[in-house]
């Protein structure tokens, strides 16, 4: 039984449409990446899963059964931007998010000592919120999302304003959770920060989905035709027949081999130019996967007019 | 219910302790305090009592001029008589000049008698003063010398002293309601006045609060969390119940603070029958229902207005629909003052935007019918229920809407949508 389940949905405001025909499923346990640009759709979907909006056509079906309100108290969700009363103490704050979602206070409370302690906090927690740095304040929301233990996880962008030390903090934690069994929803159009966490992906563009299944099955499509490449001294070697493209940041350089081209023979090529300190030969990135389908099927890759609503 | 309460209390909780509700709280009776002590103290000490000089020869005018002065109804001077001697003029002068209160004078009045053989020719009276601006010495005087000419001229007409003294005595109009009570007509209209424009405060206050919350969640976007959980209409009531009730604690203060203070005997003992003031039973009792329901109905509709605009400057733009059904009933405050039961008087205070105000209004100054009590509240109700029906479509909608202003066919679609 999928733990979310979307079947041909379909969202318009106005004229613009922001999702069209869109059909996915999660199961539990599993990481699920909802990717794509801004504006291709992500937020508007995540708002018909948890009954913000309705769709306009298509069904939304969360634990195995059509779409009810009582269902949103297994479900935790940290919006895009930070949604936190800014007057509020920070444990006020938490306790009231806890009580909404169904915890009386004395949980609420317990448990939201227990994640400050863990997301390193606890300094704050008898501070106001509005006192508080942006990545502290993602932290109490991302805690806000989880004090009632829900089994369905919705994170829409939850690395923004964070550094990278409390980035691998969250992304730690949300292991932690999915390996507990429950069931994580990511959406962000950083597709490099959740390629490794993400067991299944579905990729949108412009309201329709570009890509959709099995990371490693995806990546797997595509021959590993990428070299990441360290060098000191001449750079004449990228002029190498095999590169179809590369792009040198003064030392560093990314280049894609063309078809059936051998990696060996541009590593000999290069070594007789310059020294290498490093040679990769790699998959491509998902975004790169995303930008070579979104060329093909579309031309250019139009980041859009935002939607936002 | 559960999360309604939640939210309210939030709100409650959150407002309560804020400084600028304390602050509020706490200052506003204590300047009603200060105000109608104060008002009753400066009217004391407007009782000029200026020390001036009479030049005059002629008796008994100055006199009597100089008792009136010193022992009048609204004077406490210090008055010397002085003959008029050659030289006296540039004494007084320096006298005037004298830096310390206690050897100059505030003026002098020269009385020159009138040339003229007619009796009823009066003398010439000219004031040289230390201020110009001392309006209110000079209005005393020539209050006391309108009240000692006129005497005077009684007493050569060969009227009694005692006749004279009851001619001029001051009169008292009692005001009797319809009741048969025997009250001041003052003091009810300054009562109601008083509700009224607390009332009016409150509400104004109150509801802009409601819109002000809507714009700030909206902002914050702590509302996406809050709709993930719970419905729009139980925020909006949530909101509408806790603001309120923060609205309700600072009108009961007030209230409170207002009984205290004119009951007490130190106010009967600074301001006399000035601070009598009071609020009856049936006053607050109206007053109370009159502003839930009136605040209801106004942060209904600034809720809908807050759901609308994205942010405090847009909401100024549109806050005109709460004021001028406000404004209108200011407007109308005369015209229930001077007949509080004319048909003009009943139908507006019927308005259900109005009914707060007027219909408290007129419950202060003269009971009206019970049935118009109860259409009223009846009326006012049902408006409530149209305009919260109204407002948690536009909420449900419109907080979903940034960066865009709704023109109007959008907001009567937004309506549709259920």
């Amino acid at each position: 039984m999928p733990i979310v389940e979307l079947q041909h949905v379909r969202k318009a405001y106005d004229t613009k449409i922001a999702v069209a025909d869109l059909s996915f499923r999660i199961e539990p346990g599993s990481m699920f990446g909802l990717l794509g640009p801004n504006g291709s759709g992500k937020t508007s979907t995540i708002r018909m899963m948890i009954g913000i909006t309705v769709p306009d056509s298509g069904t939304v079906t969360l634990f195995g059964q059509p779409f009810t309100r009582a269902s949103l108290t297994r479900v935790g969700y940290l919006p895009e931007e930070r949604g936190l009363y800014k007057k509020m103490k920070v444990m006020d704050q938490l306790i009231f998010l806890g009580q909404l979602h169904g915890l009386d206070a004395t949980t609420a409370s317990k448990r939201a000592h227990i994640w400050c302690e863990k997301m390193e906090i606890t300094d704050a927690v008898l501070k106001k919120t509005e006192e508080l740095s942006k990545g502290m304040q993602q932290k109490i929301q991302f805690i806000a999302a989880l004090l009632h233990e829900p089994d369905l996880i919705i994170m829409d962008e939850p690395f923004s304003g964070l550094d990278p030390v409390n980035a691998v903090l969250l992304m730690d934690t949300l292991v932690d959770l999915r390996d507990q069994g429950r069931t994580i929803l990511f959406s962000t159009h950083r597709m490099d920060q959740v390629e490794k966490l993400c067991d299944n992906i579905c990729l949108i563009h412009n309201g329709h989905v570009v890509l959709s299944g099995a990371m490693r099955e995806i990546k797997s499509r595509y021959p590993a035709n990428r070299v990441a490449l360290n060098f000191e001294g001449d750079a004449s070697f990228l002029n190498h027949p095999s590169i179809e493209s590369s792009k040198n940041y003064s030392g560093r350089a990314e280049i894609k081999l063309r078809d059936g081209a051998d990696p060996q023979a541009l590593l000999a090529d290069a070594v007789t130019k310059a020294r290498i300190t490093r040679f990769e030969v790699m998959e491509p990135t998902l975004e790169e996967i995303f930008i070579e389908k979104v060329t093909a099927e579309y031309g250019e890759v139009n980041t859009g007019s935002k939607v936002d609503a | 219910m559960h999360n309604i309460l939640l939210i309210a209390k939030r709100e409650y909780l959150e407002r309560i302790r804020t400084k600028a509700f304390i602050v509020a709280t706490i200052l506003i009776p204590t300047l009603m305090a200060g105000g109608i002590f104060g008002t009753a103290y400066i009217a004391d000490k407007t009782k000029s009592n200026s020390h001036i000089a009479i030049v005059s020869s002629q008796q008994p005018l100055s006199t009597d001029l100089q008792n009136e002065l010193e022992h009048g109804k609204d004077s406490q001077m210090v008055v010397d008589v002085v003959p008029p001697t050659p030289e006296i003029r540039s004494e007084l002068d320096a006298k005037i000049r004298e830096k310390s209160r206690e050897k100059g004078i505030d003026g002098y009045l020269w009385i020159t008698p009138s040339t003229s053989t007619d009796p009823a020719a009066r003398p010439t009276f000219d004031y040289t003063a230390r201020s110009a601006a001392d309006i209110v010495t000079n209005t005393t005087i020539t209050d006391a010398l309108r009240v000692v000419l006129l005497r005077e001229h009684l007493a050569h007409s060969g009227l009694q002293p005692a006749s004279i003294a009851t001619l001029m005595a001051p009169v008292e109009v009692n005001t009797i309601d319809v009741g048969g009570q025997r009250g001041s007509s003052r003091n009810s209209f300054y009562v109601a006045y008083v509700l009224f424009l607390l009332m009016y405060m409150v509400v104004l206050l109150y509801g802009m609060n409601v819109a002000r919350s809507i714009i700030e969640e909206k902002n914050s976007r702590i509302f996406e969390v809050l709709l993930s959980t719970i419905r729009a209409e139980d925020i909006l009531a949530g909101k509408i119940i806790g603001v309120g009730g923060v609205g309700i604690t600072q009108v009961v203060v007030w209230i409170l603070a207002a009984f205290i203070i004119t009951a007490s005997p130190l106010a009967a003992h600074i301001a006399g029958a000035t601070a009598m003031a009071t609020i009856s039973a049936t006053q607050g009792i109206f007053f109370i229902i009159y502003f839930a329901l009136g605040y209801v109905l106004y942060s209904s509709v600034a809720a809908a207005l807050g759901a609308m605009t994205n942010s405090e400057q847009e909401l100024q733009q549109l806050n005109m629909f709460l004021m001028i059904p406000l404004f209108f009933c200011l407007m109308m405050l005369p015209v229930i003052t001077s007949n509080p039961s004319s048909p003009l008087a009943r139908l507006v205070s019927l308005i259900p935007f109005c009914t707060p105000l007027l219909m408290n209004f007129r419950v202060s100054l003269s009971m009206p019918q019970p049935w118009e009590i109860a259409l009223s509240i009846v009326l006012m109700i049902a408006t409530i229920y149209a305009v919260l029906w109204v407002a948690s479509r536009i909420y449900r909608v419109g907080i979903l809407m940034y960066g865009k202003k709704p023109n109007l066919p959008e907001i009567l679609r937004w309506l549709k949508y259920s």
